[in-house]
């Protein structure tokens, strides 16, 4: 793909696709021409008077879509940021962000806060996700050295036992719950608020901010433990580093909106295939096209059909067909 | 001639667990020249090279690097002694050369590498003249061409003593021979260089000085014929060799029988 191109597509999409994202909603009353007024009469200095409806459409898309919008556009980033770091790390091109037990850990605890409303729903589902990680490098750093493959498996055995958990907790709920649960799983960008917003942003910023000063490290890890060693760096340091700032973004992400499946994991490739794979230009890529190419399937979910379909479904039903076009184009061959 | 040593190695014996891998190695390797170290698979030299380049610690003996204990070396004081070249390295990602030669200065530049760095790499590919390749992905070159890629990452990292575990494995005789030929050179400017290797003739046609091991342990030639002794070769490799002149230097070819 041309340099150039690329270079628009990542760094020249997010400002005005999120202009134009919070003229999108299922308000089908309002018209261009309401924004338009509306932004004349704010840029005049004129202000709204209440109940006309100027003042309708600054309400809603400050209190209704502006959130959602940069928590749409946070999330995305955060899964694209965490999910490049986490295949940097572990070598490994078949990562995604919920690769230590994340997503189900999370979805247990969410699961279990809707059943037995304890905690909220956003805390526990935090809290378990954290403590899914802590477990799977718990197992494997039961051998002397906790080798890539060993800490795949041991999340990938900390996400059947939460999944089995999960089930147990779904199979006792009553079907209003039930309901509740496996929406939540789908991904529910819809209930974006400010207060998920808030509860979101310090841990996604914190995350992707120490990701991003990171980021050169990230491609002497890439080359492996002993590569690293080689050249008189302890690897373990900066790995340590990195997963707890990809679990602190995973899971805050998943706390606020949901498991949004294969985002992670497709969107790093799209953007190696896009700048190439050095991290130091991988990294801020991924944080402005993780986050626009969220927010672009966000709009397509909510505006498509009289009903919202839920984000974690369209991602998929979006973004394969990209990423299989960009495939065949770059001919890109994992040995 | 420079007689000092850059690594001094006394009494070093080394376990995996139960298992003895070295016993009471005591060994020397002169600075600012080409040493080659050879024996069968399992002598021990792998092991050696580990802890030599501090990847393993050892609990008996010492090694010492430039005077300094390596048990006690932090990264950052190793990165400035010594860089290794391991056995096997399998890249995932498609990296540009440049970039992978760059990481050589991770330990210096923490999160960011500087102007100076890119220009080490510069200079590091003409030594090797490997220009041609700083824009190629690592994963698209051949073997021979990666080789002389991870070596210019160590030449970066500008380390005082390198050290290859069997650096021309897998290299056909014109990249095996230009190799060598770029590790000699190395070694007459500032750098001392050390590699196991496997072909006796290879490394008799190209390096200073040839130690053998057998057995977990170093072993010497007795004196007076050097290393080209058929009855020395054959407690080394458990193999007949026939000593045969080519003009005016000899070759050993493994006999049957």
């Amino acid at each position: 793909m041309k340099k150039n191109l690329a270079w628009i597509l990542i760094y020249g999409l997010p400002l005005p696709l999120l202009l134009v994202s919070l003229m999108i909603g299922p308000s089908p009353d309002l018209q261009l021409g309401d924004y338009t007024t509306t932004a004349a009469r704010l840029l005049k200095g004129m202000g709204v008077e209440a109940d006309s409806r100027p003042a309708l459409v600054v309400g809603i898309i400050r209190n209704i879509r502006l959130p959602r919008v940069l928590l749409t556009f946070m999330i995305g980033a955060g899964l694209a940021t965490s999910g490049a770091s986490l295949q940097g790390i572990f070598r490994n091109p078949l990562v995604d962000p919920y690769v230590l037990g994340i997503s189900s850990g999370a979805a247990f605890g969410a699961a279990l806060a809707i059943a037995f409303p304890l905690l909220s729903i956003n805390l526990s589902a935090f809290v378990f996700g954290v403590v899914s990680v802590l477990l799977a490098y718990l197992f494997a750093a039961s051998r002397a050295n906790a080798s890539i493959v060993s800490i795949i498996l041991s999340g990938m055995i900390v996400s059947g036992i939460f999944t089995a958990l999960l089930t147990i907790v779904q199979f006792i709920s009553d079907p209003f719950k039930l309901q509740a649960i496996v929406q939540w799983t789908m991904g529910n960008l819809h209930h974006a608020s400010w207060s998920k917003f808030n509860q979101a942003v310090i841990p996604v910023g914190v995350g992707v901010i120490g990701i991003y000063i990171l980021r050169w490290r990230l491609n002497l890890l890439s080359l492996g433990d002993d590569e690293a060693k080689a050249v008189g760096v302890n690897p373990n340091r900066d790995k340590f580093l990195l997963i707890a700032l990809a679990t602190l973004v995973t899971t805050a992400s998943v706390a606020a909106a949901g498991i949004i499946s294969m985002y992670g994991l497709f969107v790093p490739h799209m953007v190696r295939m896009l700048v190439g794979p050095d991290n130091r230009r991988a990294i801020p890529a991924n944080i402005f096209f993780g986050g626009s190419f969220l927010l672009l399937i966000d709009n397509f979910s909510r505006s498509m059909l009289q009903f919202e379909i839920p984000i974690g479904i369209f991602t998929m039903l979006l973004g394969a067909p990209f990423f299989i076009f960009l495939m065949k184009k770059n001919k890109i061959n994992w040995v | 001639m420079h007689t000092e040593n850059s690594i001094q190695i006394a009494d070093l014996s080394f376990a995996y667990g139960e298992q003895p891998v070295l016993q009471n190695i005591n060994l020397q390797f002169p600075a600012h020249r080409f040493s080659v170290l050879l024996g069968r698979n399992g002598s021990g030299k792998s092991t050696l090279f580990n802890i030599i380049a501090g990847l393993l610690r050892h609990s008996s003996g010492s090694v010492k690097l430039l005077g300094k204990e390596t048990n006690f070396l932090s990264y950052g004081e190793r990165a400035r002694l010594i860089g290794f070249l391991p056995q096997f390295h399998k890249a995932v990602f498609p990296f540009q050369v440049r970039d992978v030669i760059l990481t050589g200065r991770a330990a210096f530049s923490g999160i960011r590498p500087s102007k100076e760095d890119s220009g080490r790499v510069n200079r590091a590919m003409a030594e090797l003249g490997i220009d041609h390749l700083a824009g190629r992905a690592y994963t698209e070159l051949s073997g021979g061409e990666q080789q002389l890629v991870m070596i210019a990452r160590i030449l970066v990292q500008n380390p005082s003593v390198i050290i290859l575990d069997e650096p021309t494995n897998h290299l056909d005789v014109y990249h095996q021979t230009q190799l060598l030929g770029h590790l000699k050179r190395l070694s007459r400017s500032s750098y001392t260089i050390i590699a196991i290797m496997h072909d006796p003739n290879l490394a008799f046609l190209h390096a200073d000085h040839f130690y053998f091991m057998r057995h977990k342990t170093v072993v010497y030639p007795p004196g007076g014929q050097g290393h080209y002794d058929v009855q020395f070769l054959k407690e080394v490799y458990d193999v007949n060799f026939k000593i045969v002149p080519v003009d005016d230097r000899k070759i050993v070819v493994p006999v049957q029988q």
